[in-house]
């Protein structure tokens, strides 16, 4: 009996050999519903028409044959519908690998699907902090890199999204400035078009920076309140009344461009969820940012989880869409043999892109105008941009404390390349809100 | 005989169009009212409510209702379902002037513009339950 991963393969070692009959059938769609079982779905004008009868008949008992439990017995295996179109509308699709009609619909539980990615938000930046295991020194690199551009004069807004584990609000503010509201609360209260009475009082102001602004919205407020009960409303899509439906995360952008319009920010720093996570793609994903950067540490979990992603978005076709605003992150490097740490850390990054996100320069052409990238490129975006372990950084929860002395030479030494990337991405010129 | 709530929602519905293009309204109008009543049975299913599996039937009194009272209970249901919220019903109850003793009634009763609003609303529900089964949720 096959699983799940083996359905893509069924289907194309089923349609191979009758791709003639395929032909008189046009369009076809491969719908694959919630829980992973698979019809077919074909025009209504073909229903009970003579000429193709047949074809379908053939289709639909080798399918249901071979997809087992992934599929329906074969007299329910087929829908007829009048409106392809109308069926795939809203739906993650993709074209089936080999056939230009056949069109796979996946339907999936959660609302986000890592593969339909926003074009880059026009106005302030948005750098997406994200990694794929969490306690690698992400919320304090977004801290550092917020720190740096306010200083560097810029209005910085920072997020905190890492809704689940929600810490960056510390590093930046003492208990006593934090809002009495957070993203969560609008979240919930917007789906009772109640957003306006927490919007007021979601933001704070960080008394670290001296020459820029840096304000903060937590994930929470100063008393988080019933927040699993809220946490576990945050996903709701909402409906208005003609029934037109706005995902979670398309309410999360509505935020963002509510706080960009209220507090003029240059720059949004978004500490995303680690993880392949619901919150995460929306981060990465929906909300048109400009740069992500990918914290890793050297190990098996880092890169399965890459690898899981980059494939993905591969096999989705978006590839091109999003790999230009990637950058990998080298954390917590070590201070004993850092340097052999950094070139495996260097290796396996690049073996993850090249499989999957950069060009293949076909023997005897240059490689200048593809995207793709010799190992020891450093302006590559597999290049770790590395950031030193240092034991004054490493706890969060005094971080607040220990910015209030920064030593800029110290914060160099550790964040260099990273602060430097992160102000190369928001850009010097022409953005500020004066 | 057990109930089979879809079945029974598509042969009204494919039943009320034949009567409705042939402008037999009056029984067009009562299969509408039937198919809608059945299609959001079974979605309420699907949203949780329990059945008889000896009849198919809903155990709860509240939950056997003609037309006129289906919207608002499906509402009940479909409120309570996290993915039941990508399942709306049009906000204005069609069927709140359909009744099922109206199969008695004389036939000069029933306009073309009653059925064309009845039809509309089991149109909605019919809708729905497309989506339910390409979902693969009923």
């Amino acid at each position: 009996m096959i699983t799940f991963d083996q359905i893509l393969p069924a289907i194309y070692q089923v349609l191979s050999p009758l791709k003639e009959d395929l032909k008189k059938l046009g369009t076809i769609v491969i719908n694959r519903d919630l829980n992973g079982r698979v019809r077919l779905v074909l025009e209504a004008k073909l229903y009970d028409k003579a000429e193709t009868a047949g074809a379908i008949d053939s289709i639909v008992r080798k399918m249901s044959d071979r997809l087992g439990s992934h599929g329906f017995p074969a007299d329910r295996m087929v829908l007829f519908e009048p409106s392809l179109e109308a069926v795939k509308q809203g739906t993650q699709h993709f074209r089936l690998e080999g056939f230009d009609d056949v069109i796979v619909i996946d339907r999936l539980a959660s609302e986000t699907d890592w593969a339909k990615i926003a074009p880059v938000a026009s106005g302030a930046s948005r750098i997406v902090f994200f990694s794929i295991k969490g306690g690698v020194g992400r919320s304090t690199a977004s801290a550092v890199a917020a720190w740096s551009l306010a200083q560097s004069g810029k209005r910085v807004m920072v997020l905190d999204l890492d809704l689940e584990s929600p810490g960056i609000s510390s590093s930046l503010l003492p208990h006593e400035r934090r809002p009495t509201y957070g993203i969560t609360d609008w979240l919930v209260e917007d789906l009772v078009d109640n957003g306006a009475e927490v919007f007021e009082n979601m933001v704070a102001r960080s008394d670290l920076s001296y020459d820029g602004e840096i304000y903060v919205v937590p994930a929470h407020g100063n008393d988080p309140g019933e927040y699993v009960a809220k946490l576990g409303r945050v996903w709701m899509p909402k409906i208005d009344g003609q029934g037109s439906r706005e995902s979670w995360s398309m309410r999360l952008n509505r935020l963002l461009l509510e706080l960009e319009e209220e507090w003029q920010p240059d720059v949004f720093i978004i500490d995303s969820r680690a993880g392949i996570d619901e919150v995460a793609s929306a981060c990465i994903t929906d909300l048109g940012a400009k740069g992500v950067l990918l914290f890793s540490i050297d190990g098996e979990q880092t890169w399965s989880g890459y690898n899981i992603l980059f494939r993905h978005w591969h096999r989705t076709g978006v590839v091109r869409d999003i790999r230009e605003r990637l950058q990998l992150v080298g954390a917590m490097i070590p201070e004993v043999n850092g340097a052999e740490y950094f070139d495996g850390l260097r290796e396996q990054s690049w073996l993850a892109f090249a499989e999957e996100l950069y060009d293949e320069v076909p023997a005897g052409e240059s490689a200048d105008t593809y995207f793709s990238f010799d190992q020891g490129d450093e302006n590559a975006p597999h290049y770790p941009w590395p950031i030193r372990w240092h034991r004054g950084f490493a706890a969060l929860q005094s971080i607040h404390s220990r910015f209030q002395r920064i030593d800029e030479d110290e914060l160099t030494a550790i964040f260099g390349p990273l602060v430097a990337g992160v102000h190369a991405i928001v850009g010097e010129e022409g953005e500020h809100h004066d | 005989m057990i109930a089979d709530f879809l079945d029974a929602h598509e042969r009204h519905w494919d039943d009320a169009e034949m009567l409705f293009n042939a402008n037999r309204l009056a029984n067009a109008d009562h299969l509408y009212g039937l198919a809608a009543e059945c299609g959001l049975k079974r979605l309420m299913i699907a949203f949780g409510m329990n059945i008889d599996p000896t009849t198919g039937s809903p155990i709860n009194r509240q939950d056997r209702f003609h037309a006129n009272q289906a919207w608002t209970r499906f509402e009940s249901y479909r409120s309570g379902y996290h993915n039941g919220v990508s399942y709306q019903l049009p906000p204005n109850d069609p069927f709140y002037d359909w009744d099922a003793s109206q199969r008695y009634a004389h036939q000069s009763n029933f306009s073309q513009g009653l059925a064309i609003s009845h039809r509309n609303g089991a149109g909605a529900v019919y809708e729905l339950l497309t989506k339910a089964v390409l979902e693969g949720i009923v």
